[in-house]
């Protein structure tokens, strides 16, 4: 019987029910296609934030004795495959070894690093590739990256000093190397010549050795819980912060299989990601808000106007003995029905809204658009029960006397 | 014991007093006719008697509840469960059929049975207007279809407000002889709200109304 009153009642009043369905669907469309970005974007924007580089930095721990004497220490270069075994291993995006030695003679620093090597993983079929080139992307060289172990890249502030360009040969480390390219790194490297890790370890005797490890980590923006110091959390709490991929929990995750290592953030790149990426959240969230708040305007708006029409129909129904519960259950059943079609319409449009955002946004379609269907089916409901909220209390107002009366 | 009992029953508007100290007693299966001016608080009584309306001051009980005290869910309880009402506007709901019209009472009071609701109509001589909605019905048709939906659930109690209002003369006489033939067989208590004399022949008992006050209380020589 419901039903039939339900479905007579929406074949009476097509118009406004058409116009109660279309905002339903536009404010689900639009909900919906922010939510799956908003899904989307934390992955998404911290990939493109990575291209800023390492964010967690793996250091030789320095204990005791070694620290008074100035004594150098290293870490094994054995060990960085072991970054790709952690917990949060898909979220190292890239490792660089680094090893830095003074070259007494040239007064000036020596870098040793990977351009671009492929490591082989345990249990994959896929190597990993990595290196300066995935961790420092922003390094432009000009000419080429050392091939062999007679080369070597002078950085663009030591070439203007020395005045040496590609080709010219230079000492470093006992031996005639020529340079393969200048490098224009915008940073510290800019003073160094900088080389093939395994070169640069042959020429100062360190075989098997570097000096830090520059980590690229996708990470979840830290919060409250995250800043908690671990040594004065529970076991569970324990558990939560090291199954969490903040930036935190990853640089302890590699300090473990780093041997005799600390590793740390780097906070100012970590934590400009994390106000990004919660400033953006915040944003779609608002905005999710106002396009459900718009619908749920809409639908209110129109029923209310439809019942101001049915104003007779509500009272006959409470004049036959309908109770709140009844009266309730008509309406809100009606605005249900109202929310799975526009739930429906509002779904399709979502398809196109959220590809055509995501290409514009990210120059590629979203990942989740599996979620939009129940996201849609979700956000039209919430939309039409916020909008029937006040036509229902306004029904359960009226008055049975007043339009039954007789007579007149 | 009385069927319905109101004692110093009074209902004041902002401006109006449409009721002024009614008593009256009313006994089980009685047909009683309520006369009077118009303005005279009639419809005012007579809502008040289906819980439609509550009184400003005095008691009305119907079958031992005082249903003045009474929360709003359990007043409707008691309209569905105690009171048919049939309008002078028959009310029925547009975009449903004749058979839906009643069920539509089967529905708030329990559960809608179909066979029932058209054995209701046929009753009421509308066996061959089951389908038909109340924009293709005559008044006096609508009317019918009204009473088959205010007996639906077997009341106690038929309250009528200028049942026969929109109706000619012939159609007035067969909605009332259909009426009295079904309270012949219900023994239900009928209060009819007329200012139209003819319908009074069909009552055992007028009470005459002016200006909120009952002034009459009289039974009908047939
Ligand atoms: N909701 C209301 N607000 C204010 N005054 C009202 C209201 N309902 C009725 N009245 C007043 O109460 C008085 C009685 O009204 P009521 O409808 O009971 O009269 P009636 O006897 O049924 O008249 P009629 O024969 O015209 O139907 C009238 O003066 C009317 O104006
Ligand atoms: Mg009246």
């Amino acid at each position: 019987m419901l039903f039939n009153i339900l479905k007579r009642s929406f074949l009476n009043q097509k118009r406004a029910m058409a116009v109660m369905i279309v905002s339903v669907a536009v404010g689900t469309a639009i909900a919906a296609s922010l939510l799956a970005l908003s899904f989307d974007i934390s992955s998404k924007v911290s990939r493109e934030l990575r291209s800023f580089g390492a964010n967690i930095v793996v250091q030789p721990r320095i204990t005791g004795l070694a620290g008074v004497s100035g004594q150098k220490r290293y870490l094994r270069e054995a060990d960085i495959p072991k970054a790709k075994t952690i917990f949060w291993r898909h979220n190292i995006l890239g490792v660089a070894p680094l090893l830095v030695v003074r070259d007494e003679k040239q007064n000036a620093q020596v870098l040793g690093t990977w351009y671009l090597r492929t490591i082989a993983l345990p249990g994959e079929k896929k190597g990993f590739d990595t290196g300066a080139s995935t961790v420092m992307p922003w390094w432009s060289i000009e000419g080429k990256w050392p091939a062999g172990d007679s080369e070597i890249l002078a950085g663009i502030g030591i070439a203007e000093k020395k005045n040496l360009k590609i080709g010219d040969r230079v000492a470093v480390g006992g031996r005639q190397l020529r340079i393969s390219g200048v490098l224009n790194a915008g940073g510290r490297e800019d003073d160094m010549f900088v080389g093939e890790l395994a070169t640069v370890q042959l020429l100062y005797g360190l075989p098997g050795r570097i000096s830090q490890v520059a980590v690229s980590a996708l990470t979840t923006p830290m919060d409250d819980f995250a800043y908690k110091d671990p040594a004065t959390m529970s076991r569970k709490e324990y558990e939560k912060w090291y199954c969490t991929g903040y930036v935190t929990s990853i640089a302890k995750q590699l300090e473990e299989v780093f041997a005799g290592s600390v590793a740390r953030p780097i906070w100012p790149v970590a934590e400009a990601e994390g106000n990004v990426l919660s400033r953006l959240e915040l944003l779609i969230i608002l905005l999710t808000a106002v396009s459900l708040l718009a619908a749920a305007l809409g639908i209110s708006t129109t029923m209310i106007m439809s019942l101001l029409k049915r104003t007779e129909e509500v009272a006959l129904m409470k004049g036959l003995g309908a109770n709140t519960l009844q009266t309730v259950t008509v309406f809100l059943s009606e605005a249900l029905l109202i929310g799975l079609a526009g739930g429906a319409v509002g779904y399709l449009l979502s398809l196109g809204i959220s590809s055509y955002l995501g290409y514009q946004v990210f120059g590629t379609a979203l990942e989740q658009k599996g979620m939009l269907l129940p996201i849609s089916i979700g956000v039209s409901e919430v939309i039409s029960v916020l909008g029937a909220y006040l036509p229902i209390r306004r029904a359960l107002r009226i008055k049975p006397a007043i339009v039954l009366k007789g007579g007149q | 014991m009385s069927f319905i009992t109101i004692e110093k029953v009074s209902k004041e508007y902002a401006t109006t007093r449409a009721l002024n100290g009614v008593d009256c007693t009313i006994g089980s299966g009685e047909w009683v006719n309520i006369m009077g001016p118009s303005g005279s608080g009639k419809s005012t009584l007579l809502n008040i008697l289906g819980g439609l309306d509550r009184p400003t001051e005095g008691i009305v009980t119907i079958n031992s509840t005082d249903i003045n005290r009474l929360s709003e869910d359990e007043l409707a309880r008691f309209r569905r469960e105690t009171i048919g009402f049939v309008f002078q506007q028959s009310h029925l709901i547009p975009y449903l059929d004749a058979t839906e019209n009643v069920m539509l009472a089967q529905y708030f009071h329990s559960i809608p049975d179909r066979g029932e609701a058209e054995e209701a109509l046929k009753r009421v001589g509308l066996g061959h207007r089951l389908r038909h909605r109340p924009a293709e019905l005559s008044g006096g048709e609508q009317q019918r279809v009204g009473i088959a939906r205010a007996l639906i659930n077997n009341p106690n109690l038929l309250l009528a407000d200028e049942p026969t209002g929109n109706l000619d003369r012939s159609n007035t006489r067969n909605i009332l002889e259909l009426l009295k033939e079904l309270h012949a067989q219900e023994k239900f208590t009928v209060v009819v709200v007329t200012h139209d004399p003819f319908v009074s022949q069909w009552a055992r008992r007028v009470i005459s109304m002016e200006d909120g006050r009952i002034i009459r209380d009289e039974p009908v020589r047939s």
